[in-house]
């Protein structure tokens, strides 16, 4: 090799991956794959085409109906309810924290609407939500480090209880301001349909089976201070 | 059940193996000026995840290379980052002043980045000859010619920065 190869080499930058390997493989092989797309034929790749100018077309006339309406037709739609005050807020994050749990001797903290702040009326109930699962989880990282079987076993059922009914998943695709169907009721959070809820869901899977690596540094990185 | 299970067990072995290039792709996408290198390849092992299926069995190392240039370029639009005029259309991201050796750096700045793109590939980011071929799209032929012809440009360009006169008799032999 030739000296000026020989300093090319040298000359490489020296980086170092400052990333948590173990945890970022946990969660990519926690989300969807795509579907393996079987081959299509010359003719058939055409007869595609067609088919797929033509559901371009029905996107955009759907499209267009959907900002008149402002639905889609598996009726989540764009949330247009204010909160008008903090005191409303106050009073519908009052009502959520009555519908939902949190760990033996913990207490709702007391948050309000910052000043100059607009928000959605479905948004206190999703902070209750979070703050719930929240402290299920540092509840249940306090259990295992405690060796607390039955504790960890409550906290388990309780966040697999607000997965199920007070975690809701947008169509994919959905705008920030989604909203679920009329009628669905409060308190709710909505996650991206991104894969989030399956890194969850996993994570509880692998902290009951003995892993809890995850759990603790959601707990961690979630968790007010003090329960980390 | 016990069937799928297999299967996503199998799927991850095999990410796994894909998985290990992590810390190539952080150093490629720091040594080419990226602003988040780490956030480049995680991206890229989450749809090197996503589309596991199409990877090539034999070796992803190159399909790995090529996402992470991609996300490169579109981390460039992004950020309104301009490249020099002559690079501006070119799908090469040019590396930035990261390499430690002032001289070096101008003397890579100087090539064309097609040439500065192989040479980098087989230097820096340890591909072999027909790896990096993969990744420029072109023949195993045609690559060893470029990277030939790279080696050329660069010890020239290098010898200019030092004010060495013997650089510039090498080049000289040159056709193209």
């Amino acid at each position: 090799m030739s000296r000026s190869m020989d300093r090319l080499e040298r000359a490489r930058p020296d980086v170092t991956a400052a990333i948590d390997r173990d945890a970022l493989f946990a969660r990519i092989v926690a989300t969807p794959q795509d579907r393996e797309q079987p081959q299509i034929s010359g003719s058939g790749r055409r007869r595609l085409l067609i088919g797929c100018i033509a559901v371009a077309v029905l996107c955009l006339t759907a499209g267009t109906a959907f900002a008149v309406t402002g639905f889609n037709l598996f009726g989540w739609h764009t949330d247009t309810t204010i909160v008008k005050s903090p005191r409303e807020w106050q009073r519908l994050y009052h009502d959520a924290t009555r519908r939902l749990t949190l760990p033996p001797g913990e207490h709702w903290p007391d948050p309000t609407l910052p000043p100059d702040t607009v928000t959605s009326r479905s948004q206190p109930g999703g902070t209750a939500v979070a703050i719930s699962q929240i402290a299920w989880e540092c509840y249940w990282v306090h259990a295992i480090r405690h060796g607390d079987a039955a504790a960890g076993r409550q906290a388990h059922a309780a966040l697999d209880n607000l997965l199920a009914h007070r975690v809701l998943v947008a169509p994919p695709g959905s705008p920030e301001d989604v909203a679920p169907p009329v009628g669905t009721r409060p308190p709710f959070a909505i996650f991206a349909s991104d894969g989030g809820v399956q890194f969850v869901r996993k994570m509880y899977r692998d902290a009951a089976d003995g892993h809890p690596a995850t759990l603790i540094q959601s707990c961690r990185a979630n968790g007010p201070i003090g329960t980390r | 059940m016990t069937h799928t299970h297999t299967q996503a067990e199998s799927a991850e072995a095999r990410f796994a193996e894909v998985f290990q290039n992590l810390g190539s792709i952080v150093r490629y996408a720091a040594a080419r000026g990226s602003r988040d290198p780490e956030g480049i390849a995680a991206e890229v092992m989450t749809i090197a995840w996503r589309r596991l299926p199409s990877l090539p069995a034999d070796d992803p190392r190159p399909w790995l290379f090529v996402t992470a240039r991609n996300l490169l370029m579109a981390e460039r639009r992004r950020t309104g980052r301009q490249a020099p005029l002559d690079e501006r259309h070119t799908e090469t991201p040019a590396p930035e002043a990261h390499s430690g050796d002032p001289a070096v750096t101008a003397a890579l700045m100087q090539l064309r980045p097609a040439d500065r793109d192989a040479l980098l590939l087989v230097s820096w980011d340890d591909l072999t000859a027909a790896q990096a071929a993969r990744v420029a799209g072109i023949s195993p032929v045609a690559f060893r010619v470029r990277l030939y012809r790279a080696r050329r440009r660069f010890e020239q360009a290098l010898s200019t920065q030092q004010g060495d006169v013997n650089g510039s008799r090498t080049v000289g032999m040159e056709s193209t």
